[in-house]
């Protein structure tokens, strides 16, 4: 048992900071209906990595030019990354446009789609293909080091920090874009900075539990928080509460009968909400006087 | 050139049969907002696959392709049935709950067979280079039938994709149309996902219906444009990728992504969108 706190220690305080930052996330992304664009920024950071792999990036130093070539985590690869998922922002917050009669979430898939195939032609490029499409879906947080995981909660604290100070926008917009705009926000910046917070977000969580544990953080929590509530302060707490428990379970459970960690507590999350739609078919908390479904709690914004 | 013309043959009749049922199908999928169902389903199948794998089955049997059609259609009646008046959680979020999970069960189990995770990763690409005629002609078979199912009721489905937050008839009318919409859909995605692979089957289902929406959003305008634009990117897409030595697949998944988005930045700078409004269905 002492073993078992030792080994999943760090990657149960890994776990912890992508619950935190993704039991927020979630609620906007599954109120925008936008549920894949962290799949999609995930697959564009992954190209911006793949460019730099396939690049020999040249890197000035004392001693000369000396030709570099970043593999995974290395700052090149980075910034590649950073810059695309700038752009990706960009792009979506352009394309969000009634002229075009498609929605968000389609361009986002095509994004989706065109990032991964083009990773895959540049890896035929390139070389060691197969491992790095693996490692990028699976991740492997079990093997996670203290130095991401702090680096991943100080960037976390400070776009939690710029959200929580900015949260009038943010949750006005993603109630009602329209509405928003006639309120005179300037959507178009605040969508910008919605989409960047979230890819640089992506990007450290990525690195630390892979695109599929990241994912399952974002959207099954709040999609097991909508079940009970249409505020936002509550709806967070579900997640964060639910989010910690699984964690635990997933954690324990993959040490104990020695399955992958991340699809572990993707499966106890699963089961989780399956769970929780139990509970709210059976109606224990008898909570249906103001959870009238599809009705914005646009008072919450305020609070 | 003839020869090349002769080896090119089996793909590009296929990427023109998976566009056109593709196209067809891809405007339901973009009006209803369930733009990840087939990538979820695709790894449903593919989860499928490994459990008749793990049962003992050979690989490409007819055997693995039932379970994996059995489980598929399990899944899918879960998903139809689950339309309801009023949506808490979103469809395209239920999508995306079962493709994680799809996909998780799927790693899991990868460790148990033998080059299990290569397993995940060929779903990724497909290969329509080495399709066969003999692939190709079961694909127009089943194809025609689907087709012949959706030329009857094809009114019914356009009517449950239009209504997004009332239903068009009873609940249980909808439900059944529901369940013949997805198993027809299923039954597509079972058989186009191991000669396209995810993402071209994906590309070809959202793509062509996308830029003919930005343009039109007629049904049957929009059903001809598909059409057109997926038969035509896909054969440039396969013709170039044969030029530049690249892999098909990724080839007609990045030409199209990318004109889309071309398209789209076109439509935006430079659309009339209150002249078009009127125009509207």
């Amino acid at each position: 048992m002492p073993d078992a706190l030792v080994i999943m220690f760090v990657p149960f305080i890994a776990c912890l900071t992508l619950v935190g930052i993704h039991g927020y996330f979630g609620i906007h992304v599954l109120k925008r209906e936008i549920i894949f664009i962290d799949i999609a920024m995930a697959q564009i950071a992954a190209l911006g990595g793949t460019i730099s792999m396939i690049l020999p990036v040249e890197v000035t130093t004392a001693w000369g030019i000396v030709s570099y070539t970043a593999h995974g985590g290395g700052t090149i690869a980075y910034l590649f990354s950073l810059v695309l998922v700038t752009i990706a922002a960009a792009v979506f917050t352009y394309l969000k446009s009634e002229k075009l009669y498609v929605s968000l979430e389609a361009l986002i898939g095509i994004t989706f789609a065109v990032a991964t195939t083009g990773a895959v032609i540049l890896i035929d490029v390139g070389a060691g293909g197969d491992v790095h499409v693996h490692d990028m879906l699976v991740g492997s947080i079990l093997w996670v080091k203290w130095s991401q995981v702090l680096k991943s909660f100080i960037v976390y604290s400070m776009i939690g920090a710029f959200h929580y100070r900015f949260r009038h926008k943010f949750l006005s917009i993603s109630e009602d874009y329209q509405k928003a705009k006639e309120k005179g926000i300037n959507v178009r910046l605040w969508d910008f900075l919605f989409y960047f917070t979230l890819g640089i977000v992506v990007i450290h969580s990525v690195a630390i539990g892979g695109i599929l544990v990241v994912f399952s953080f974002l959207i099954i929590p709040a999609s097991i928080s909508v079940l009970f509530s249409q505020n936002w302060s509550t709806r967070i707490m579900i997640a964060w509460i639910g989010g910690t428990i699984v964690t635990m379970l997933g954690l324990y459970f993959s040490w104990k009968i020695d399955v992958p960690s991340g699809p572990s507590v993707i499966l106890f999350l699963g089961v989780f909400l399956f769970l929780a739609l139990i509970v709210k078919a059976l109606n224990i908390f008898g909570t249906s006087e103001k959870n009238v479904p599809g009705q914005s709690a646009s008072g919450d914004v305020s609070e | 050139m003839l020869e090349t013309i002769i080896f090119l043959l089996p793909p590009i009749t296929a990427c023109v049969l998976l566009a056109g049922i593709l196209g067809y199908f891809g405007n339901h999928i973009l009006t209803r907002g369930i733009i990840f169902i087939d990538i979820a389903l695709a790894q449903i199948v593919a989860l499928g696959t490994m459990i008749g794998l793990l049962m003992g089955f050979a690989e490409e049997s007819i055997s693995v392709q039932l379970v994996s059609l059995v489980f598929t259609l399990v899944i899918v009646s879960i998903f139809a049935l689950t339309k309801f008046e009023k949506q808490r959680i979103p469809q395209e979020a239920i999508i995306g709950i079962i493709y994680g999970l799809g996909l998780g069960l799927a790693m899991s189990l990868a460790e148990h067979i033998p080059r299990g995770s290569n397993f995940i990763a060929k779903t990724i690409t497909g290969n329509v280079l080495w399709v066969t005629w003999d692939n190709v002609l079961w694909c127009f078979v089943i194809f025609s039938v689907i087709g012949v199912i959706h030329i009857f009721s094809g009114k019914y489905f356009i009517q449950i994709s239009n209504s997004k937050d009332s239903l068009p008839f009873s609940i249980g009318k909808v439900r059944l149309f529901e369940l013949l919409f997805y198993f027809t859909f299923s039954i597509v995605i079972v058989k186009a996902v191991p000669i396209g692979g995810v993402f071209l089957v994906f590309t070809l289902l959202i793509a062509p219906t996308s830029i003919a929406t930005i343009f039109t959003q007629r049904w049957v305008w929009r059903f001809i444009w598909s059409w057109i634009i997926g038969i035509i990117g896909s054969v440039i897409g396969i013709y170039i990728s044969y030029n530049l030595d690249i892999s098909n697949g990724p080839a007609i998944v990045c030409l199209m992504g990318i004109f889309v988005f071309i398209l789209a930045f076109a439509k935006i700078i430079f659309g009339r969108s209150k002249v078009l409004k009127g125009v509207t269905n």
